[in-house]
């Protein structure tokens, strides 16, 4: 046996000891939410969360629905601001910096925080303009420089060979599937840090949200992500670190593998498992 | 954990199936049980019978063995079961592995009363030094199904602690029958075949003691294979 | 039995659709009426002679159309003092337009069935269109010119026809020269007029000015003399010529070429002919400018200044609705002063239209028109500029009527974009504002244009405000010319609303104008209709556009 061939048979007795366990503790922490509490008039939806998201890994919210999970991912992008009744104390720190802070702006604040939600949304333009709106906005008008970052963008996304020849068309005309996709390339068109992914892939069929998924794994090379999931298989498929919420608490976080195969709580268990308390 | 149920799913289907691998699993132990104390009566009396009745036994054991394991690939295939619901089928893929072979080491019991009662001069001889390990295992397993029927880990350490009264004993089987062949040459044969199902019931015991790191895990969600006892004392106790 | 039948549900569909169909009838009606009635009047109807005997009187001659035929029993008809005979069940008296006003004063009168001794179609009776004293009937006789006879009898037919539509060509050019040439002298001579008030109001008019103004005056004039000199001759050349005609009592009458626009003979005309003449009556209809009262000619102004004010109030209302409407719907706090406000606006839509009128007249004409004219226009004084009804303060008052329409319709097509949309703009670092103005307002712009469709509906249909604040029976100039500004905001204007009510009820001679009405009636539809159709395609083709965020 030739010393390359031991090289290459040397097996990485770490990685496999360490196998998806990461520990936060190692972790560049990307988004530091501090006592948070949500209010919606006179109902606390939010209870006093405290929890760290770790820099370019996934981290999944699951919880009953109501839980208060969609709550808290819209309060990363402070999207709660658009309901006249939310009042939020607490703070999130984005980089060490509170994005409450009077100081924040908040467009450009969800610049950095993109958001992709639930049911695709894409706008009723065409494909190009959907993911140049972004780029619009900021001003950007150069067409080379849009094409380029469209390209980029969608083939981020997945979706590039699959459009690239009917760019003008409109985005309606698009699956659901590539209509989510499209609306991931359209948030990753202005390069945020973080991406928001609320329940991503509940409206689409089986193969359009492995797709998704898969494409969910690519990205985290890149972003921090944050997914909110009903689809508890979903979240234990594509996210490193899972955090269980139940009525506006946050009742446990940790690696996705200690989560689904041995949780500390008994409510954990009992959702996670599918039992009634 | 506060205590763990298998039933309380807000699928009853999937409750009955959990109910269901856990009945057999018992099932399964207690044809083990059955068949260990057979062979060990067919040993010590030198029943010919008996041990041919557990040699054809044993296939039931097969049998289940298949069956359990079926069952526990397809729930993890329709079910997706995560957390306690996983340890358990893992649990059990195990554990029937552990009870499959402790039934076959009954019945390579049966099978040297067998070779015994071929050896030529025999006159129906007893052969009672190895009730006493053979109780010890007995009562081991027993003990072991019961902590599985009641998805406990209390006893576990006892249990597994048990097993170091059945390697001394072991120890002096051996050296006792030695002793036998130094006496007299001409009881090689019987005493090799004394050897070598005293040998099977020491097996026994260890497989049992797998079979308590298997419930820990299913239980507590912790590895406890090679580990110390003070550590796996520890782990029982959660802290 | 019955109450089973009343339980079943029957009877509430039969009354659905009896509710349904009398709608329709009601719609068919309405348009079947119009339709006939406006359609045919333009249609060459038959002139014949009638040999009437009225008791013991002479047999005289009549030429004329029948309008009407009236059929009433004996009985009733001795009630109201006619003689009958006892073998007579009936009383069937015609209607018919005998013309020639000039001759006999009516255009119409009644004839009873029993008194014709004879009726005939003779093919060389001849009906002539005049620009005064309505229609003529009659046999021609000669043309002349200058007093000499041109052609008699055989000939006269086509030499009629040729001098006629020389003297058409002539009179156009008249027309023109009055209206835009001396029109436009005429304007500029008033600006200057208004030039020198306003520097001599300012203390500015200096000699210098003066004499710009003064050197300025004379050149107009001069070309003024010119064009009079031109006038005179063709006035001359159109004057020369007339025809001459025997009318049913035998009298020779001369008409002058000058005032006829056509002649024909309508018995001896065949299908082609007829739908020539038809469809050259209907483009005078619809291109020329009204005669005789507005009961003669066509009604251009009419559909020019409909058009024009509905356009108009639609530049003006739609950015208004739209924006008082986003404003209502994104940015207002939602609360007890939305609230009042919404209510306030919906209940606007229901204050009765000649209310609109009166506040158009005392607050845009007098109170916003008066001081603008105080403060931007006071050379002009006494006359008002913006201090008197016009186009822009009936398009402003139709505006403030449709307002309601165009707020309502918005808020809705605003209500209807799903949350996740602006949502999806906000997360890419929109603004508010980018995304309203970016997603929010184009998407909802099919609702925009259902809501300014159902303004223009029902502003083109509007008639008594208008009458407050802008519409004249009769407007010498179109808002729209080619004297700069071109467009005249100031002016009064023509609507055919306005104009049917006129003709109808206003006018000298309605029993010959109702025709008319009809065809004036069946145009404000069809215009209304156009208007809608051409809003609604373009709703079509953006709602087409936006079809996938409906559902």
């Amino acid at each position: 046996m030739t010393t390359e061939q031991t090289r290459t048979h040397a097996i990485d007795m770490n990685s496999i000891l360490r196998g998806r366990d990461l520990s936060p503790e190692q972790l560049e922490i990307t988004i530091k939410i501090e006592n948070l509490n949500l209010f919606y008039g006179q109902k606390q939806a939010l209870h006093n969360i405290n929890m760290d998201i770790p820099k370019r890994r996934v981290t999944a919210y699951i919880g009953p629905s109501g839980c208060g999970k969609s709550t808290l991912l819209r309060c990363i992008n402070r999207m709660n601001d658009l309901v006249d009744s939310a009042k939020i104390d607490g703070k999130i720190l984005l980089d060490n910096e509170n994005i409450y802070d009077k100081s924040v702006n908040v467009a450009s604040l969800r610049r950095r925080v993109g958001m992709v939600f639930q049911k695709p949304n894409p706008f009723p333009k065409s494909i190009f303009e959907n993911v140049a709106y972004g780029l619009r906005i900021q001003g950007i008008n150069d067409k080379r420089a849009l094409d380029e970052t469209v390209e980029e963008a969608l083939r981020g996304a997945a979706l590039w060979d699959e459009v690239k020849d009917r760019l003008n068309d409109n985005a309606l005309g698009l699956s659901g599937g590539q209509q989510q996709r499209l609306v991931i390339a359209r948030a990753i068109a202005i390069e945020p840090e973080v991406l928001l992914l609320d329940e991503p892939a509940s409206a689409l069929d089986p193969i359009s949200t492995l797709k998704i998924e898969e494409l969910i794994n690519e990205l985290k090379e890149k972003y921090t992500i944050v997914i909110v999931t009903h689809n508890m298989q979903q979240a234990a498929r594509v996210s490193d670190f899972t955090a269980f919420m139940y009525m506006g608490e946050l009742i446990e976080i940790g690696s996705t593998s200690q989560l689904f195969t041995n949780p500390k709580k008994k409510q954990t268990e009992d959702y996670i498992t599918g039992r009634y308390g | 954990m506060d205590s763990i149920n298998i039933g309380h799913h807000i699928s009853e289907q999937f409750n009955k199936e959990l109910e269901d691998i856990r009945n057999h699993v018992l099932t399964m132990g207690g044809l083990v049980e059955e068949q260990i104390e057979n062979a060990i009566k067919a040993f010590t009396t030198s029943d010919v019978e008996l041990a041919e009745q557990v040699i054809k036994q044993d296939n039931q054991i097969d049998a289940l063995e298949i069956a359990l394991d079926r069952e526990c690939m397809q729930i993890m295939a329709l079910r997706q079961p995560t957390a306690f619901d996983l340890r358990l089928l893992i649990t059990v893929l195990r554990i029937i592995n552990e009870l499959e072979r402790v039934g076959d080491m009954a019945e390579h019991v049966a099978k040297m009363t067998l070779h015994l009662a071929n050896i030529e001069g025999n006159k129906g001889e007893s052969y009672y030094e190895i009730q006493h390990i053979a109780d010890l295992v007995k009562a081991m397993l027993h003990d072991a199904l019961d902590a599985f029927a009641r998805m406990t880990v209390e006893q576990v350490p006892a249990i597994t602690s048990r097993d170091e009264n059945v390697d001394r004993e072991y120890a002096s089987i051996i050296r006792q029958q030695i002793t036998y062949m130094m006496e007299d040459p001409r009881n090689i044969t019987r005493t090799i075949n004394v050897l070598w199902a005293v040998r099977s019931l020491e097996r026994i015991g260890d497989h049992v003691c797998n079979i308590c790191e298997h419930l820990v895990y299913m239980i507590k969600g912790e590895d406890v294979r090679h580990v110390s006892r003070e550590e796996l004392e520890r782990k029982v106790k959660g802290e | 039995m019955i109450s089973s039948w009343f339980k079943s549900g029957s009877p509430w569909i039969w009354l659905n659709a009896a509710a349904v169909s009398a709608c329709l009838i009601m719609i068919v009606g309405v348009l079947g009426l119009i339709v006939v009635r406006g359609i045919g009047h333009f249609w060459p109807s038959q002139v014949a002679r009638f040999s009437y005997q009225e008791d013991n009187a002479q047999a005289k001659t009549l030429f004329a159309e029948i309008i009407d035929t009236s059929v009433t029993p004996a009985a009733a008809a001795k009630i109201s003092g006619y003689k009958m005979a006892d073998d007579e069940d009936d009383l069937v008296q015609y209607q018919i337009k005998t013309g020639n006003r000039d001759v006999t004063g009516a255009d119409f009168r009644w004839l009873q069935e029993r008194n014709i001794k004879s009726q005939d179609l003779p093919a060389d009776l001849m009906v002539v269109e005049r620009r005064e004293w309505g229609n003529f009937y009659g046999q021609l006789v000669a043309v002349k010119e200058n007093g000499k006879t041109l052609a008699s009898d055989g000939q006269a037919w086509s030499v009629a026809q040729t001098k006629i539509d020389e003297a058409l060509i002539v009179y156009e050019e008249i027309a023109h020269l009055e209206k835009k040439e001396i029109g436009a002298i005429n304007y500029s001579l008033e600006q200057l007029r208004l030039k020198g008030r306003k520097l001599e109001l300012k203390g500015q008019l200096d000699e210098t000015a003066k004499a710009a103004i003064e050197n300025e005056k004379t050149e107009l004039k001069k070309q003024y003399e010119q064009y009079q000199i031109q006038l005179r001759t063709l006035y001359q050349k159109i004057r020369s010529a007339s025809l001459v005609a025997k009318t049913d009592s035998g009298k020779e009458v001369d008409i002058p070429v000058a005032k006829v626009v056509r002649i024909y003979q309508p018995n001896s005309m065949n299908l082609f002919h007829k739908i020539g003449h038809y469809f050259s009556k209907l483009g005078e209809f619809l291109a020329d400018d009204p005669r005789e009262a507005n009961t003669e000619g066509g009604i251009f102004p009419a559909i020019f200044g409909t058009i024009m004010m509905v356009l108009i109030m639609s530049i003006i209302v739609t950015p208004f609705g739209v924006i008082a409407a986003v404003y209502l719907r994104e940015y207002a706090k939602q609360g007890f002063t939305t609230r009042l406000i919404r209510i306030a606006v919906n209940n606007l839509a229901g204050v009765p239209s000649v209310v609109y009128g009166v506040f158009g007249l005392g607050f845009f004409v007098y109170i916003l028109g008066g001081n603008i004219d105080k403060l931007f226009y006071p050379e002009s004084a006494p006359a008002p500029v913006y201090g008197t009804p016009g186009l822009l303060w009936a398009s402003i008052t139709l505006a403030l009527l449709t307002l309601p329409v165009v707020i309502v319709a918005t808020e809705e097509g605003l209500a209807r974009i799903p949350k996740s949309i602006r949502e999806g703009s906000l997360a890419l670092g929109a603004t508010k504002f980018e995304t309203l103005w970016n997603t929010v307002l184009p998407m909802a712009s099919p609702a925009i244009m259902t809501g300014m469709i159902l303004a223009v509906a029902r502003a083109a249909g509007e008639v008594a405000p208008l009458m407050m604040v802008g519409v004249v029976k009769l407007a010498p100039t179109l808002p729209l010319d080619g004297n700069a500004p071109f467009i005249h905001l100031d002016r009064k204007f023509m609507h055919l609303g306005f104009h049917i009510y006129d003709v109808g009820f206003q006018s000298p001679n309605v029993e010959a104008a109702r025709p008319l009405v009809y065809a004036t009636a069946l145009l404000l539809v069809l215009v209304i209709i156009g208007l809608n159709l051409a809003a609604i395609v373009i709703r079509n083709n953006l709602r087409e556009k936006y079809r996938a965020l409906e559902g």
